[in-house]
């Protein structure tokens, strides 16, 4: 008998990773244009830097299985996330900028008969930008071939094992805010606002560095080397954004996230029960102001409960707010 | 506001933003620079403790049933012999039930005749027998090979060590031949292949 056939589906979230798995959708920056409809902290062309907080509260329901069944929590479990994430972009050249992030967690968590508050820093990111045009991509009217053309951007993210992962002085996976390890992101981002209607999608691949590991849990265990799956996420996006008297701007964006991450190696050997897979859809409202220097963000991430779309990975909510100021 | 004031405010905030890791974590280190070194402790052959190489001190916890499951009842000498102990530390997570299913799906069918083992999951987070059974239904384990055990009030996860994911891997004489995360389940598999016949 198969007795995982027979499973009613009764389980809980992984809760233990989930902050430094950087899925939530937080919609941190400006498109080329300004206005705040892409998903990366990104500088609109030709401004010089731009300040970016944002505050996502992420909710934890249930989770699908290694095999993309949705499997239920347990009863009274509340599972919760909060983070505050700080960014900061900076123009180095007409077509290169830089931009860093940083998010602190507080993770509140309800787990049947377990409570635990705990909070940390979580891993942080230093990113690479190249923009591969030389004029604004945003037109109101196509009036030639050129006016067609997006605005593409080509990246590189170092994530950097900056939160606390398994593999350090913790007491449980409740403390955990990062996963432990430098990553190495190659993105492209394409841009097209043909005013008022947007449309982007981006990619990202990434690659793990291997590291060794010497203590699990806070107990020092036998050496051995790790390395995490690389990852790929994607996210098509399309907006819609109105314009008031004053040339402010309400932006309206949909978007679907696709994010994979392979089976990780222990000392070479894969990990058959690692690996997981997350789709998800979110809203976002961006108001700018008529100078676009200001942009409010307000986002809602969800992962719908449905079998087969995700795998090994908690099912969840993130509703970000943040807001961003570019300095021209 | 100045455009130099401007910068100096950038240069500032840059230095904020990469600094405050630094200064918020002790154990920062522990994954920017991770190390390879072996740091175990010493441990005393036949001591009692957690330890690989250190004997389990006797329990006794409610198994999802409300029997008792007794450690000494499955060693040398006890009334239900085993070659081998195995017990996962679950608390019915993604991660957990990937491991679990491993262990069900790939690890039992390779030994199943080979000598005796024990498999037991202890539930150390639904805090009762009945919430214990509860969970194991829902999770699709009621009448397998494992044996789910009730760590109601966490005393066989403080006494072990455990945590979420940990295997502890017991001999016929009670002595602790692993204690790590289960990660591929390459240990278990190793030591089920030196440990039975």
């Amino acid at each position: 008998m198969k007795y995982k056939k027979s499973r009613v589906k009764h389980a809980e979230a992984a809760l233990f990773v989930i902050a430094a798995l950087g899925v939530s959708a937080t919609a941190q920056a400006a498109s080329c244009c300004g206005g705040g409809s892409a998903s990366s902290l990104i500088l609109p062309k030709f401004s010089r830097a731009m300040v970016d907080v944002s505050v996502d509260m992420e909710h934890y329901d249930d989770f699908w299985d290694n095999q993309g069944k949705m499997s239920m929590d347990p009863q009274g479990s509340d599972l919760n996330q909060y983070r505050i994430n700080l960014g900061y972009a900076q123009r180095l050249a007409p077509r290169w900028q830089a931009s860093a992030t940083l998010p602190y967690v507080w993770n509140q968590n309800q787990y049947a008969t377990l409570q635990r508050d705990t909070s940390g820093i979580g891993d942080s990111s230093v990113s690479l930008w190249y923009e591969a045009f030389d004029k604004i991509a945003c037109v109101w009217n196509v009036n030639n071939w050129k006016d067609l053309l997006p605005a593409i951007y080509w990246g590189g993210t170092l994530t950097i094992p900056t939160g606390t992962s398994p593999y350090g002085d913790v007491a449980d996976n409740f403390d955990i805010t990062g996963r432990g390890a430098y990553r190495l992101d190659a993105s492209v981002l394409i841009d097209k606002t043909i005013y008022p209607w947007n449309a982007s999608i981006s990619a990202s691949y990434g690659q793990y560095m291997q590291r060794p590991v010497n203590r699990e849990y806070g107990t020092y265990i036998e050496p051995y080397d790790k390395q995490l799956g690389d990852r790929f996420n994607t996210t098509f996006a399309f907006g819609y954004t109105y314009f008031t008297d004053t040339m402010e701007s309400l932006t309206g964006t949909l978007s679907y996230t696709y994010l994979k991450e392979d089976q990780a190696e222990i000392d070479g050997v894969v990990d058959t029960t690692s690996g997981l897979r997350k789709e998800s859809i979110a809203a976002t409202l961006a108001w700018a102001s008529e100078d676009r220097d200001w942009v409010t963000k307000l986002t809602w991430s969800h992962a719908p409960h449905r079998d087969d779309w995700g795998r090994n990975f908690p099912t969840t909510d993130i509703i970000t707010a943040g807001v961003s100021h570019v300095l021209r | 506001m100045s455009y130099v004031d401007i910068r100096q405010w950038h240069r500032l905030a840059l230095l904020i933003l990469f600094c405050l890791p630094l200064g918020a974590c002790n154990d920062l280190l522990d994954d920017l620079n991770p190390s390879a070194s072996d740091k175990r402790g010493t441990v005393v052959a036949g001591s009692i403790g957690n330890m690989p190489g250190q004997i389990a001190a006797d329990f006794m916890v409610k198994d999802s049933l409300n029997n008792d499951f007794v450690l000494s009842d499955h060693l040398i000498g006890g009334s239900d012999p085993a070659d081998v102990v195995v017990l996962y530390f679950t608390m019915w997570c993604p991660v957990c039930l990937s491991h679990s299913d491993h262990i069900y799906n790939d690890v039992m069918p390779q030994f199943s005749g080979r000598g005796t083992v024990v498999y037991g999951l202890v539930d150390y987070v639904s805090g009762s027998v009945s919430a214990t059974r509860a969970s194991e239904l829902a999770n699709g384990y009621a009448g397998s090979a494992f044996t789910t055990l009730a760590d109601v009030n966490q005393g066989l996860l403080d006494q072990l060590n455990g945590a979420m994911g940990i295997v502890v891997i017991i001999d016929s004489d009670g002595t602790i031949l692993v204690n790590e995360d289960y990660r591929n389940g390459s240990a278990l598999t190793e030591t089920l292949n030196q440990q039975l016949p």
